[in-house]
């Protein structure tokens, strides 16, 4: 067998020490939880600080001005700079050119784009026929309710979307035909919150599935079985913090 | 204090230590559950076979670490994918905190599919702007990114002989945690510049993206680990998905009890209040 790589072990390590540091608030909320707490954002920020000074500064701005002589990009530069006046009191007011030519591009660009995207190609899908006319056969009509396609399937939705909207359709109220139809929508608005919930499960008991692999992977031999090791120590410490807190007596002011 | 109100007031550590043996148990001792493969993954499989040699697939890795539980084996189950296939396969990230992730993953598939960099594959890293990145990309891929990771210049690698824009692009998949993601690479992408495009997400996003799904406007999804599994089946190279399968249907039942048993309690608690 080969020896993994050193930095293949301290990873192995520094992954279990704090993935077992951020469990251990499932028995309760303690010192070492905060101490991988503060790493979690401490590390994040300063790798996205890192990352975006070597690519935006460095890459995109300095290098290009400095070795191919784009003086153009000393326009965006300029408007960027703007943003920082935001320090100075006097000169604030500057700031607003740069959020205003941000405001106006990003609207520009994004509400024809999520109209188009979002409002009609939607609406275009949700109008589909509910029978069809096939040649010969006339009309036909398909139940398979596990083929989108099928014509059931545009009934569900057409109901679906009609109920719903006519639920936060509040400028009448909400009785007789009304009622049943705002009842519906409440229904419709049900499945879709509970298939929401059910994916929402799905996605964090795969967080812990992840968590638990790794952990899994380095109780081997060939990692010096960090997660033994330091599950002794953390059960360990915990034991010893609560001692301590059972020692000391609560400060009343 | 009746048995419904004791199971009421229960220890919530205790619920974590049941949750924690349902996944810990199958992941030691696999059953191997059969895995049924969807229709909207199945989309991005067929995409990808039926596209020819050497045709350009663009993956972009728009997670970090949070979500890389779900979304890491989605990535590794599509480049080998399109590594079997001989793709020219161009990857990148609109995500600047999944920067070294993403690095780290796409030349540790590629090294095991033995392909060289520059020919076979590209990385080329992040670039700031979200939506703009997409929309340049859309004009002009090397203003986008005039140079990969490694600071090498986009214009004098191989493997983009022939692209100027994402019009060339003979698939595009954006694994997404969020925003940017393939809901952006849709409206600021696919739309306007009009290439292929499919999706993978993690498990809480996936309702949002099924009416793209069903209106077309993308091709197929890959939804969560569950997703990635069905994704490594088709391939017929298991790895870490499949594997976590087991512990994911058994930590379903065992929430599907909770919840049952809770509304038993619930009520039964209710009646005996009147």
């Amino acid at each position: 067998m080969t020896a993994l790589p050193f930095e293949s072990i301290i990873g192995a390590w520094v992954a279990t020490g704090l993935t077992l540091l951020i469990f251990s608030f499932l028995y309760k909320d303690n010192p070492l939880f905060k101490l991988a707490e503060h790493l979690y954002v401490g590390v994040s920020v300063g790798y996205v600080i890192v990352k975006t000074y070597d690519t935006v500064i460095v890459h995109l701005v300095v290098k290009p001005i400095v070795e191919n002589g784009e003086i153009a990009l000393l326009i965006p530069v300029a408007i960027g700079m703007l943003m920082l006046t935001r320090y100075v009191p006097k000169a604030a007011w500057m700031s607003r050119y740069a959020f205003a030519f941000i405001v106006g591009m990003g609207a520009g660009l994004a509400i024809p784009r999520t109209v188009s995207s979002f409002i009609l190609k939607q609406v275009e899908d949700t109008i589909r026929p509910l029978l069809s006319m096939a040649g010969s056969d006339g009309v036909t009509f398909s139940m398979n309710l596990l083929n989108p396609d099928s014509h059931l399937n545009a009934i569900i939705i057409l109901l679906g979307v009609s109920s719903v909207l006519f639920y936060f359709f509040f400028s009448i109220e909400h009785s007789g035909v009304g009622k049943a139809v705002a009842r519906t929508g409440i229904l419709f608005l049900m499945i879709s919150f509970g298939a929401g919930f059910g994916y929402t499960v799905m996605a964090r008991m795969s967080l812990l599935i992840g968590r638990l692999t790794d952990l899994i992977e380095f109780s081997d031999a060939s990692y010096g079985r960090p997660t033994v090791w330091l599950s002794l120590l953390t059960v360990g410490a915990l034991f010893l913090l609560a001692r301590r807190g059972r020692e000391q007596p609560p400060d009343i002011h | 204090m009746t048995f419904a109100e004791r199971m009421l007031k229960i220890d919530r550590r205790i619920i974590f230590l049941m949750i924690g043996l349902c996944t810990l148990l199958p992941l030691l001792y696999p059953v191997g559950l059969p895995i049924k493969v969807s229709s909207e993954v199945r989309g991005v499989y067929d995409h990808i076979e039926s596209l020819p040699e050497r045709s350009v697939f663009l993956l972009s890795i728009d997670f970090d670490p949070a979500s890389k539980p779900e979304l890491y084996p989605q990535a590794v189950a599509l480049l080998r994918h399109a590594f079997r296939k001989h793709l020219r396969v161009v990857t990148m990230t609109l995500w600047v905190s999944g920067t070294g992730m993403a690095d780290q993953l796409v030349t540790q598939v590629a090294k095991e599919m033995g392909k060289e960099y520059g020919t076979d594959y590209a990385f080329l890293g992040w670039s700031p702007g979200g939506q703009a990145v997409i929309i340049n990309m859309g004009q002009d891929l090397y203003s986008a990114f005039p140079s990969d990771y490694n600071g090498k210049s986009t214009k004098d690698l191989p493997v983009l002989d022939g692209v100027r824009s994402l019009k060339d692009v003979g698939y595009m998949v954006s694994l997404g945690a969020g925003r940017p993601g393939v809901e952006e690479w849709y409206v600021f992408g696919k739309d306007k510049y009009k290439f292929e495009l499919g999706g993978g997400c993690t498990g809480v996003m996936a309702p949002g993206l099924y009416p793209l799904l069903r209106s077309g406007q993308i091709n197929g999804l890959i939804g969560g680990l569950r997703g990635a599994a069905e994704y490594e089946n088709l391939i017929g190279q298991k790895g870490k998905a499949v594997a976590g399968m087991d512990a994911q249907s058994a930590t379903h039942l065992a929430i599907i009890a909770l919840v049952i048993m809770c509304n038993l309690f619930y009520f039964s608690l209710r009646q005996q209040r009147g």
